[in-house]
């Protein structure tokens, strides 16, 4: 028999020669990073549960809602589903948006908070990259988590309405406008509860505070809103219902699909004009995206 | 010898605190120590060069830069910080791996310097376990190494000890020269243990109250400060009258003499000072000098 024979090399230390794409890579490295945390990516299995469940349920809201349509037209002909008043692409982001701000409430946290209670956080501020560069591209990572939470339902239901109707060409030339509008309305959505949710991330390292703060936030805003809007009479009642946090994105979805959806109709801001809604969305995006990118500027130099 | 780092004028205050105040130092290559007591100002030092912080007068310059205004440059300083910063859910691997292409590795160069790194402080076979299971020593190590994974020009340990048992602490420093030794990596190393700084460093900076007390070459500091101590069961004045006959530096400490040895001569005149006091001997050992030695110093 021969004896096998092999050797072993000690390769030792090995100064790096390759390129080093500085701040650009940094930025994409976190970005990247982001998006694995929102999604569990890497993680253990308890944090993939939360976000796929999320995910789940939305993009099974949007199937229901495609089927029930689709249902609807083929039994009862084209444009059941609008008689029946079934929900429709103008119609989702209003039964969604607590869906989506439960999804941010809880997930968004993670991007932040986490980094900042391990002491990571200090880790990358030592490398190229400023605090405002780390803010930024984990803003933009939920950012594309929320987008494709908010596209892909839309998506299966446009799919499912186009698959039920009698003549597919006809329902496109008929609706394909909804395509744009609900994109729009998408990142109206994914801007504002994105925003919202890493800036309140920004003032504690506990995930479960920040989420427990926005959950608290939207609920105690909406009932105050229904509370005092119904009780003042005419302009100052619309305006007061204007603070149900949970209806500012709503407003101006309803804004791009020119009607208005079963979750904002009942509310008196409803009468306000359009401007003021879109307005209010401009001021709680941009708002707390002020404050965060303050936040996280003055941690790096 | 290269200048890595350069404080000129390097002043922060922290309102009416002043952390560190008029400092002018410089860093090359090998393994410096910063050296200097809580709150003498290593820490905003380092943060300042870094530019996580910006002085309030003077500069803190990497390589002719300063890392506040041109963050491009830490892509090639390395920092441990003393405390802990590492996420406990996921591996070694996975965090290394992120914290390469954070200092601008590409993805596939950043996954094979993480592994090798991982090899190199000894964590190859733990490498894929999360990093809330591992022990203070490991995570000593895989700090050291997110530290070195982009092979830095310098890396800055920020208490690198700390918290290791006397075999940890031994392995660490063991690291810590091996990473300039065969790595060519430069260190600064950041501690007020005056053992750790004898056993691994060329240059020692020792801070106090935001200034430069002392700097130089730590074999130096070695030389001067050889003291041995002689404690004896009785007689400590007439062995000290013996010492002082044979023109040795010495002075009484509690149950012993204090010798200041100069040349290894004066060992011979230490036994014949014994021998002829008649004085007990219990214990002659070489005394560390404590950091507020080095700080009473006047500065050179």
């Amino acid at each position: 028999m021969t004896a096998q024979t092999g050797q072993v090399y000690d390769t030792g230390f090995r100064r790096y020669l390759g390129p080093r794409e500085g701040r650009r890579r940094a930025r994409m490295g976190v970005y990247r990073d982001g998006l694995r945390a929102a999604l569990g990516i890497g993680r253990g299995g308890r944090a993939k549960i939360l976000p796929w469940i999320f995910i789940g349920s939305m993009v099974v809201t949007g199937l229901v809602m495609a089927l029930l349509a689709g249902l609807a037209n083929r039994i009862g002909g084209e444009g059941t589903s609008a008689e029946l008043n079934l929900p429709s692409h103008a119609q989702f982001y209003g039964t969604a948006s607590i869906m989506m701000f439960l999804f941010a409430a809880t997930v968004a946290p993670e991007l932040l908070c986490s980094d900042r209670r391990s002491g990571a956080i200090y880790l990358y501020l030592v490398r190229p990259l400023t605090g405002a560069d780390y803010a930024g591209a984990r803003w933009l990572a939920f950012l594309s988590v929320m987008l494709a939470v908010a596209w892909l339902p839309q998506f299966v239901l446009f799919a499912g309405l186009v698959l039920g109707a009698q003549d597919t060409g006809e329902y496109l030339k008929d609706n394909w406008l909804d395509v744009p509008r609900f994109l729009a309305a998408g990142v109206v959505m994914a801007l504002y509860v994105t925003t919202l949710a890493l800036a309140v991330a920004a003032f504690t390292t506990r995930r479960a505070y920040a989420a427990a703060f926005l959950i608290g936030l939207f609920v105690i805003s909406t009932a105050v809103a229904g509370g005092v809007g119904e009780s003042l009479d005419g302009t100052a009642g619309q305006w007061a219902s204007l603070i149900a946090l949970s209806s500012v994105p709503v407003y101006v979805n309803d804004v791009i699909f020119g009607k208005a959806s079963d979750f904002t109709s009942g509310s008196p801001a409803q009468l306000l004009p359009e401007y003021v809604h879109v307005l209010w969305w401009v001021l709680w995006t941009v708002g707390p995206g002020t404050v965060l990118w303050q936040k996280y500027r003055r941690l790096g130099a | 010898m290269p200048t890595i780092l350069q404080a000129r004028g390097l002043t922060k205050r922290y309102g009416a605190v002043t952390a560190l105040d008029d400092a002018d130092f410089e860093v090359g290559e090998g393994i410096t120590g910063l050296l200097g007591s809580n709150g003498a100002g290593k820490s905003t030092a380092i943060k300042l060069f870094l530019g996580i912080l910006s002085p309030t007068a003077g500069a803190a310059q990497v390589m002719g830069k300063e890392a506040s205004k041109q963050p491009e440059v830490r892509a090639r300083l390395g920092y441990s910080p003393e405390h802990d910063c590492l996420p406990s859910e996921i591996s070694a691997a996975e965090f290394l791996t992120h914290m390469a292409e954070v200092s601008g590795l590409p993805p596939s160069h950043a996954r094979t310097r993480a592994a090798d790194t991982l090899r190199h402080v000894g964590l190859f076979e733990e490498r894929y376990r999360p990093m809330g299971g591992y022990s203070t020593g490991m995570k000593q190590r895989v700090k050291l190494a997110q530290a070195l994974v982009h092979d830095p020009v310098l890396a800055m340990l920020d208490e690198p000890t700390a918290g290791l048992d006397p075999t940890g602490r031994e392995e660490m420093l063991g690291l810590i020269r091996k990473v300039h030794k065969e790595f060519g990596i430069s260190l600064l190393l950041s501690t007020h243990i005056m053992g750790d700084v004898e056993r691994t460093c060329d240059r020692i900076i020792v801070l106090d109250a935001g200034r430069v007390a002392q700097e130089g070459d730590v074999r130096s500091f070695t030389q001067e400060t050889e003291t041995v101590f002689i404690e004896v069961a009785e007689r400590v004045e007439e062995l000290l009258r013996a010492l002082q006959a044979r023109g040795t530096r010495a002075h009484a400490e509690g149950a012993g003499v204090a010798v200041e040895i100069a040349h290894e001569a004066e060992y011979d005149s230490v036994r014949d000072a014994l021998v002829e006091s008649g004085a007990p001997l219990r214990r002659l050992a070489p005394r560390r000098h404590a950091l507020t030695d080095l700080f009473q110093r006047p500065k050179e």
